[in-house]
């Protein structure tokens, strides 16, 4: 039999209903393909639409049907569309000509929610009642709803059964000639004033509610007079908690913070209470809440250092830990910054719970803890630090002589010595530039002895331009003595190795900035050596001009 | 053809118009240029629509105005115009405009010349139909009570909106006796029964309301958590808020006294005044609210939107009822709304400690003196305004010595309900007879009219008899 092209039509409108199912949600509202998906199915309902004004699907639990027609069947759980709709008690779905694409694609958003994974309050009847689609109407069967079937019969019944009695009625009668007159309750005008105050009222309605809430709870606190209701206002603050930091409002974090620490600093607060208090603040220190921070920071939202800095404040050092796990998680710069620095504030609290992320097994991770160890400027760091110093990353070897540095202890100055050996020579150079940071004499001592070895000159030219620019830090009479020394040096052997050593010295003088050493630089401004004239004009025209 | 959707949008701007010419009209003499220039706009605002359309018809149904039978949906601010166009075509018993075809300028201005002049006649409808009959462009229809309403339709209405009202209230009973229990209680299932409570307040808000007037039932606690919701709903209707909103504000409602559940039952069933040492655990029923939700339904929006109102609904508007805060908030919008119906439905309730209700307009005047103090007085405005001046459930006596029963407001006569008769005018008691106030004899006189308001609990009439 010959199939009518009405439902033909209503056919190629299921089709195109369960390959938006499919695919609908895979794409964000700017990309093409979504759009694509709107326009085809909003297609294939124009076609109907050619035949019929309306077009009904009758639901039922594996089949829809179409002016008696079975136009889809389907026997699966999943991928369902006729079990869908059924499931939540829809029975029949009547789309209007005139249906449009907004609506269409409000309704293929409701379509394609994923109800077992998302938590929703709402199911699919609740969705579309809420879009309140001008071309969709649909038939609800909610007899699933009723509790007890019996209830109104019974509830009736027994009203019913209070009877007035016919004497009492006959009293009222008589008493209707007696009573008073009409009761003056009258209409009440509504002036401008008042529909603007509503108006005002309506639009404050939208303000969020989390800080009302937290002050309900904190009343409830104040007013417990049992352990268990302790527990429960705790219990509400560590739920408030949750969330706020989900919705990426720390304020209302702060909030709870700030008036829990109120009450625990108060004298007149028992122990007992305090107990209770204190685990709002270990549940803000703890792994899912950390989890959760981590999470907002990556999502891309601006964050307001001053109002983070203000959260880590509350934080006992218990959340370290938990920060330093996540630090390796986050895919962002800007989130791991917002990591790092709430790890250089707390930190102090215990510097060596900070010091066990350096055993991470990502060596970015103990890049960032060596960064934030040195930023933390406790001397006690460095003892953890120089059982990095031999990482088998290079980058972390860089970043913690760069701390040692940072840090200047004296402790420090052998092992820098002896990275001033190492084979890799950015870790040579780094030594050399931890120990211009440390300034100390030692450290002095140390550089100019490594200037004076025999195997200097041999270094690469900006090895050696990075050591004398080092140098330079010192701008004491011995390292300009130092230096001039080393630029009269004459050698005999090896004389380009001793030009380029000459030409980081005199830029080296350059940069110290002495005009007494502006007799030798003129002079040996004229030397034969290119790169040691191109050196000393450059550093005669800074200590002249100051360029 | 414009889209439907072009046509609902622009529509509320249309009444507003309409309004503002009729308003202009009040003031200026016909011909000004005032009037002349409203009503040039009007025509430019509506000549797209009609010829989009092909007819159009704009109508008044209940509170409503319909064009081409879609409800027109406004934001607040335009609220006084509507309200201003409605009173303006219940003075003519006009009920609908029909556009037939483009109408020009002249047109429109006899229109509205005509309109104006009406209000003066014995009979405003056919004064006005009469006088505009030579206009091909325009038509008028009368004004109809109760939108497509026959009685056997009708009765089919009052059976889903009694099995809705019931299915709500044995509903709450589950899920309090759950919570009770301890049970974890999901939202979905209650957000479909407020939802159909919503349709219903949205659909047949009288027939609804007249539900909540019944009061003898032996479980108070769930039909009034059912009572308040849906007259919070009624009144957030009023307000304007969407239908979102209302769900949201129906939820809230029902659950405001879920603390109670805390409140040992001897103690709250208890004939007797309470005592200072029983007044104050019941004066902690809020506190108790806010746990069992946050318990119960964890911490999300709804949660906390539902406990703050459990909290807040016993505050009052002055901040002097309970709880008492240390630091100072301010009310959440929907508590002053659930304040508002928490009082009415409990004033006018059958209770254990009170087995007399006090009658609906007893306690609108108690709420009339408490609107400032306890009360909000803006929304008490629109409370009142909701219930109407003869409550449901108001026993009344008529100009022709019948008494009855106030059945159902009349949105368009708020002083002229429908009444059941009970007792005819030879104080014979009867049944089944409901009559409209605002029928008129041939003379266009009242055939009857409300002349007394009497306490119907005070002779123990039962509202059940009369209304289910």
């Amino acid at each position: 039999m010959e199939v009518l092209d009405d439902i033909k039509a209503a056919k190629e409108v299921i089709s195109a209903l369960l390959k938006a199912k499919k695919s609908f949600r895979m794409y964000p509202e700017n990309n093409p393909m979504y759009a694509k998906i709107i326009d085809d199915t909003y297609l294939k309902f124009k076609n109907f639409f050619d035949y019929k004004e309306e077009l009904t699907l009758k639901l039922k639990q594996n089949e829809i049907y179409c002016d008696l027609e079975q136009i889809y069947y389907s026997t699966q759980k999943e991928d369902n569309l006729a079990l869908f709709f059924f499931k939540d008690g829809l029975r029949e779905i009547t789309f209007k000509n005139g249906f449009a694409k907004k609506e269409l694609e409000d309704f293929l958003k409701i379509l394609t929610v994923d109800y077992d994974r998302e938590v929703l309050d709402d199911d699919v009847v609740t969705l579309m009642w809420e879009k309140d689609f001008h071309n969709v109407k649909y038939v609800v069967d909610e007899s699933f709803l009723v509790e007890d079937e019996n209830y109104e019969t019974g509830a009736v019944q027994d009203v019913k059964g209070k009877a007035t009695g016919g004497d009492d009625l006959a009293r009222a009668y008589s008493d209707a000639f007696e009573e008073h007159g009409v009761k003056e309750i009258s209409i009440v005008p509504l002036t401008d004033k008042d529909l603007h105050i509503l108006v005002k009222e309506i639009e404050k309605d939208g303000n969020e509610k989390t800080s009302k809430i937290i002050t309900i709870i904190f009343e409830m606190l104040y007013q417990a007079e049992n352990k268990s209701e302790y527990e429960d206002t705790v219990h509400f603050l560590t739920d408030a908690i949750d969330f706020s930091i989900r919705h990426g409002n720390l304020e209302s974090v702060i909030d709870i913070m700030m008036r829990t620490k109120e009450i625990v600093d108060s004298p007149q607060v028992s122990g007992e209470i305090k107990k209770y208090l204190n685990l709002v603040f270990s549940f803000a220190a703890s792994d899912s809440v950390i989890k959760l921070l981590g999470e907002f920071f990556d999502s891309g939202v601006e964050i307001d250092d001053k109002i983070l800095n203000e959260y880590i404040k509350f934080l006992d050092k218990s959340a370290i830990k938990p920060f330093i796990t996540i630090l390796g998680d986050l895919k962002t710069i800007p989130a791991r910054k917002h990591i790092i620095n709430a790890l250089i504030t707390l930190g102090k609290k215990d510097i060596q719970s900070v010091a066990s992320g350096l055993y991470d097994s990502r060596w970015y991770v103990v890049r960032n803890i060596i960064y934030v160890l040195g930023k933390i400027g406790d001397k006690q760091a460095v003892d953890y630090l120089l059982r990095t110093v031999n990482h088998s990353d290079i980058r972390v070897r860089k970043e913690v002589i760069k701390a040692l540095g940072e840090l200047g202890t004296a402790g420090v100055l052998q092992t820098l010595k002896e990275c001033l050996d190492d084979p890799e020579v950015q870790i040579r150079t780094s030594a050399a530039r931890s120990l211009g940071n440390i300034h100390s004499t030692a450290a002095k001592g140390i550089l100019l002895q490594k200037l004076s070895g025999k195997n200097f000159i041999k270094k690469d030219f900006n090895e050696k331009k990075e050591f004398y620019e080092v140098l330079s830090h010192w701008k004491d009479n011995d390292v300009v003595e130092f230096i001039m020394a080393a630029i009269k040096k004459k050698s005999f052997f090896k004389r380009a190795m001793n030009d380029e050593t000459k030409a980081c010295a005199i830029y080296a003088l350059g940069l110290i900035g002495n005009k007494d050493v502006l007799p030798l630089l003129q002079k040996v401004k004229d030397s034969n050596n290119r790169i040691i004239r191109e050196y000393a004009y450059t550093a005669v025209k800074r200590i002249e001009y100051g360029q | 053809m414009a889209s439907k959707e072009a046509v609902f949008s622009g529509a509320k701007d249309l009444i507003n118009q309409l309004s503002v010419v009729i308003r202009t009209s009040y003031i200026h003499s016909p011909g000004n240029i005032a009037i002349i220039t409203a009503t040039d706009k009007f025509i430019s605002m509506i000549n797209p629509l009609v010829t989009s359309e092909g007819e159009l018809t704009l109508e008044l149904g209940g509170e409503f105005f319909y064009l081409n039978e879609t409800r027109i949906r406004y934001p607040l601010e335009y609220l006084s115009n509507f309200d201003f166009l409605s009173r303006e075509f219940r003075k003519r018993e006009l009920g609908s405009i029909v556009f037939k075809g483009v109408p020009k300028g002249l047109d429109m201005q006899d229109f509205f010349k005509a309109f104006m002049a009406s209000v003066f006649s014995q009979t405003p409808f056919e004064t006005l139909s009469e006088d505009i009959s030579t206009i091909d462009s325009l038509g008028i229809g009368r004004l109809r009570k109760v939108r497509d309403e026959n009685i056997e339709g009708n009765a089919d209405i009052r059976r889903v909106v009694k099995k809705a009202y019931f299915n709500a209230v044995s509903f709450t009973r589950g899920v309090i006796n759950r919570i009770k229990s301890g049970e974890r209680v999901g939202i979905r299932k209650a957000k479909r029964i407020v939802e159909s409570m919503v349709d219903m307040v949205l659909e047949q808000e009288q027939l609804l309301l007249a539900m909540t007037s019944i009061k003898d039932y032996d479980d108070y606690t769930y039909y009034h958590s059912v009572n308040v919701s849906i007259l919070s709903v009624a009144l957030g209707q009023r307000l304007g808020l969407s239908k979102k909103a209302l769900t949201e504000l129906g939820l809230v409602s029902l659950f405001h006294d879920i603390g109670k559940i805390e409140i040992p039952l001897e103690i709250l069933n208890k004939p007797t005044n309470f005592t200072n040492e029983e007044w104050k655990l019941v004066k902690k029923h809020p506190f108790w609210g806010v746990r069992a939700i946050l318990r119960l339904q964890g911490f999300d929006y709804m949660a906390v939107r539902t406990a703050i109102c459990a909290f807040e609904h016993h505050m009052n508007y002055d901040f002097l009822g309970y709880p008492r805060l240390r630091s100072p908030i301010e009310l959440d919008f929907y508590s002053k709304i659930i304040t508002l119906a928490d009082q009415y439905d409990g004033m006018t309730s059958s209770r254990v400690y009170s087995r007399v209700p006090m009658s609906p307009d007893t306690a609108l005047s108690i709420m009339m003196e408490r609107a400032g103090s306890q009360l909000d007085p803006v929304l008490f405005k629109f409370f009142i305004n909701m219930v109407g001046v003869f409550p449901v459930g108001t026993l009344v006596m008529l100009d022709t010595r019948e008494l009855g029963l106030v059945q159902q407001s009349e949105p368009v006569f708020l002083d002229r309900p429908r009444v059941v008769v009970i007792m005819n005018n030879r104080g014979e008691k009867i049944e089944g007879k409901v009559v409209d106030l605002t029928e008129r004899d041939p003379d266009g006189k009242f055939l009857r009219t409300i002349v007394k308001t009497m306490d119907p609990n005070k002779y123990r009439i039962n509202l059940a008899d009369y209304m289910l």
